[in-house]
């Protein structure tokens, strides 16, 4: 074996390893830019062109010989020289998301106020929080949006992780929005540039086709940063428009809610499967008799007060009234149907894949502690309900929970369903919602909320909303979201807390220690005290009614 | 048109719907809103009797519907010193709905027109749940843009009960953006639009 042949070997040993320890792409360009190399010092020094190196950097191709080995090795004595800032050891999965470079709103200036109660205004200069140029000024004299009301693109994209399922180090190889942003972001926010890369484990050959559920969930991803910017801009927009002046954006922005949440609903449905029916052929008992009666749907709204218990009566119970946060968003997740309504008789209509509306005759409710999941009816007979509260009633009558016998079923008008109809809507509102609760922001909370629940509201026949015409969609999200209480109602009194009261749509209140059975806070998951006028809110007691 | 074409026998294996030109003038007809208030109730009639009142162009309505009173009975009326008969009452509605939807055809056209751009239809097809599922044919709901020229025409013809008009109408929106599966929405359960 001549030496010639174990140089090879070297060689190709030496090669191997410098390309086991190749940094992820924004890795490369955080060491060059830390050595202070421009790209075309280090195109010169490795034998390429400039463009190679830039594409290298951003993960278009790989780095490739001739070359390949020289730019490696460049590499690795520059990582030697600026390591990575945060973990020394590259498998370990590290949060470098987190955006401390976003400076937070208690550290900055407060706006100046005009004495007319408007911004005051002057040169335009790039904004202290987000950078991009506005003429409105903070009581510093240097340029802030109105209110600090601005959001660095940077901190809603780092905020928003794919989805869990699919792994990031693909992604980070690939150009991924935050690298093609950040050059154009001014001063700030050079940190910005090395978010996830350093995370990925160094593999010599990364996946160049992601996997279907990878690009989907990139694509969703990327749809969603779409579409929330749509909300931050249109709050951006009416707070430039009304000078700073918080109530009157809020009102403008509320006026045009419903065509803004039309417009996000489009959005959302960009690619999906399913082509929904906007005016179907509805049948009577959808249509209402006119503008001020009610078709014939029962949504199952409940109303109860425990007939144990009163105000009235002497005694040292202690209640807590309950509230649900975003009751009708969180009931965005329910079975709609797709296309135009069928009849069938019988139960033939019912079928998990299938949703609608159905007449049905209940079985009587006799459960003394919880309350009856049809709501609060006066008279007894058939009745038309929704499919969520069918599904309601099927589970209760099945063997797990055997709580009353199923409901006899007379008739349907129903189609073929799905769950993840207004999914991606809700997970875009939800997470604006969510953002905006963070930072305090209460004017983009405001405006979430106005669109989801003016959506729910006119999705039927509304003179106010015309892209849509499915009232009953809107009676299944209703019930539905009655049928998320009960499961609340049920959930408590499983722990041992007795239910006092379940009333609206998300109003529950119950006695002992709640914070056991539900975590306090103001997520959709979560529960809060509901403070009002009326007698029984907030922390109250009852007496016990002697019968 | 319609009639030699493949729905020569419409209904005969049980398909259900209405001609699209009768749902696309439904659907004008919607567009229209005016007083909610029933002419039986005391606000509805005071409304309708000041909206007649105050142009020469509701008087003619009132004549065309056949209300030939003095103008002391008229006076009465706006007074709420005297309330119409039945007949009456229901004249005055009839002359108030005629009237409205005169008034608002300039706003039709332009809300359908859209600037140009012109109003997407969602067309639901023939109810077949009742044909043997040998005779079916498969049609699915389309969608297709109709420009502000045709809607122009449409809400003139809507507006002068143009029957006829109507029709040629609808078969020209349905030939013009349906390819060759036109034919099947000559019948159609619903027409639905956002303008």
């Amino acid at each position: 074996m001549g030496d010639d042949q174990l140089d090879g070997v070297e060689a190709l040993l030496e090669e191997a390893r410098l390309t086991a320890r190749m940094p992820p792409p924004a890795e490369r360009q955080r060491l060059r830019e830390a050595a202070g190399l421009s790209r075309a010092q280090v195109a010169n020094a490795v034998g390429v062109g400039r463009q190679t190196i830039a594409n290298w950097e951003s993960g278009d191709t790989d780095p490739q010989p001739p070359g390949r080995v020289k730019y490696l090795r460049l590499l690795e004595g520059l990582a030697q020289i600026h390591p990575a800032p945060v973990a020394a050891t590259p498998q370990a999965p590290i949060e470098t998301t987190t955006p401390q470079a976003l400076v937070p709103a208690s550290d900055l200036p407060q706006s100046a106020f005009r004495p007319d109660g408007l911004v005051v205004q002057g040169e335009p200069e790039p904004c202290i929080r987000c950078g991009v140029v506005t003429p409105f000024k903070a009581t510093d004299g240097r340029s802030l949006h109105p209110g600090a009301m601005c959001q660095p693109a940077v901190a809603a994209l780092s905020q928003r992780p794919a989805e869990p399922g699919a792994p990031q180090a693909p992604a980070a190889a690939s150009t991924t929005p935050q690298t093609a942003n950040t050059p154009a972001t001014p001063a700030p926010r050079t940190a910005a540039p090395a978010p996830a890369p350093a995370a990925a484990t160094p593999s010599p050959t990364p996946a160049p086709v992601p996997s279907r559920p990878q690009r989907r969930a990139k694509s969703a991803a990327r749809a969603q940063t779409e579409t929330s910017g749509l909300i931050t801009r249109a709050v951006h927009e009416e707070l430039e428009r009304a000078e700073g002046d918080a109530d009157a954006a809020l009102q403008a922005l509320i006026k045009r809610a419903i065509p803004d949440v039309m417009r996000l609903f489009e959005e959302t449905r960009a690619t999906a499967r399913y082509q929904y029916t906007a005016y179907p052929t509805l049948p009577d008992i959808l249509h209402k008799p006119s503008k001020r009666e009610p078709d014939h749907i029962w949504e199952a709204r409940p109303n109860f007060h425990h007939p144990h218990y009163s105000l009235k009566a002497t005694g040292t119970i202690a209640v807590t009234a309950l509230d649900a946060n975003a009751a009708y968003l969180s009931a965005f997740k329910s079975w709609l149907p797709i296309g135009k309504l069928e009849h069938h008789t019988g139960s033939h209509g019912v079928d998990p894949k299938r949703s609608g509306v159905h007449l049905i005759t209940p079985a009587p409710w006799n459960h003394p502690h919880l309350p009856d999941p049809l709501g609060d009816r006066d008279q007894p007979g058939p009745l038309w309900i929704t499919d969520a509260t069918l599904r309601l009633l099927l589970r209760l009558s099945g063997p797990k929970y055997g709580l009353i016998d199923p409901p006899a079923i007379h008739e349907s008008w129903t189609s073929g369903a799905t769950e993840n109809f207004l999914d991606a809507l809700r997970k875009v509102l939800a997470a604006a919602r969510e953002t905006a609760i963070a930072e305090d922001d209460s004017i983009t909370e405001e405006y979430v909320k106005a669109m989801y629940s003016k959506f729910v509201s006119t999705m039927g026949e509304s003179i106010h909303n015309r892209a849509l015409q499915r009232p009953d969609w809107m009676h299944i999200i209703h019930s539905q979201a009655y049928a998320n209480l009960w499961g609340k109602a049920y959930k408590a009194h499983q722990a041992g807390l007795e239910v006092i009261a379940m009333m609206g749509t998300d109003e529950l209140h119950v006695t002992g220690d709640w914070r056991r059975v539900f975590s306090e806070g103001r997520g959709l998951a979560q529960m809060k005290i509901k403070h009002s006028d009326a007698k029984a809110s907030g922390e109250y007691t009852v007496g016990k009614v002697a019968r | 048109m319609a009639q030699d074409s493949r729905w020569r026998h419409y209904g005969h294996y049980g398909a259900r719907g209405l001609p699209g030109w009768v749902a696309l003038a439904e659907g004008i007809d919607k567009m229209v809103t005016g007083i909610e208030s029933p002419v039986t109730s005391e606000r509805g009639l005071a409304a309708r009797l000041r909206y007649l009142t105050t142009s020469d162009a509701g008087y003619e309505a009132m004549d065309r519907a056949g209300i030939h009173v003095r103008p002391a009975t008229l006076i009465a009326w706006l007074a709420e010193e005297r309330t119409p008969s039945k007949p009456h009452l229901a004249r005055l509605d009839a002359a108030y709905w005629a009237l409205r939807r005169r008034n608002v055809v300039a706003d039709l056209k332009r809300r359908l027109g859209n600037r140009g751009r012109g109003t997407r239809i969602e067309i639901d097809p023939a109810d077949q749940s009742w044909v043997a599922p040998r005779h079916r044919r498969t049609v699915q709901t389309r969608s297709i843009n109709v420009r502000g020229s045709i809607w122009d025409r449409a809400v003139d013809a809507w507006i002068a009960d143009d029957t006829r008009e109507l029709e040629a109408i609808w078969d020209e929106i349905i030939q013009g953006g349906l390819g060759t599966d036109w034919d099947a929405y000559t019948f159609v359960s619903s027409v639905g639009w956002a303008a």
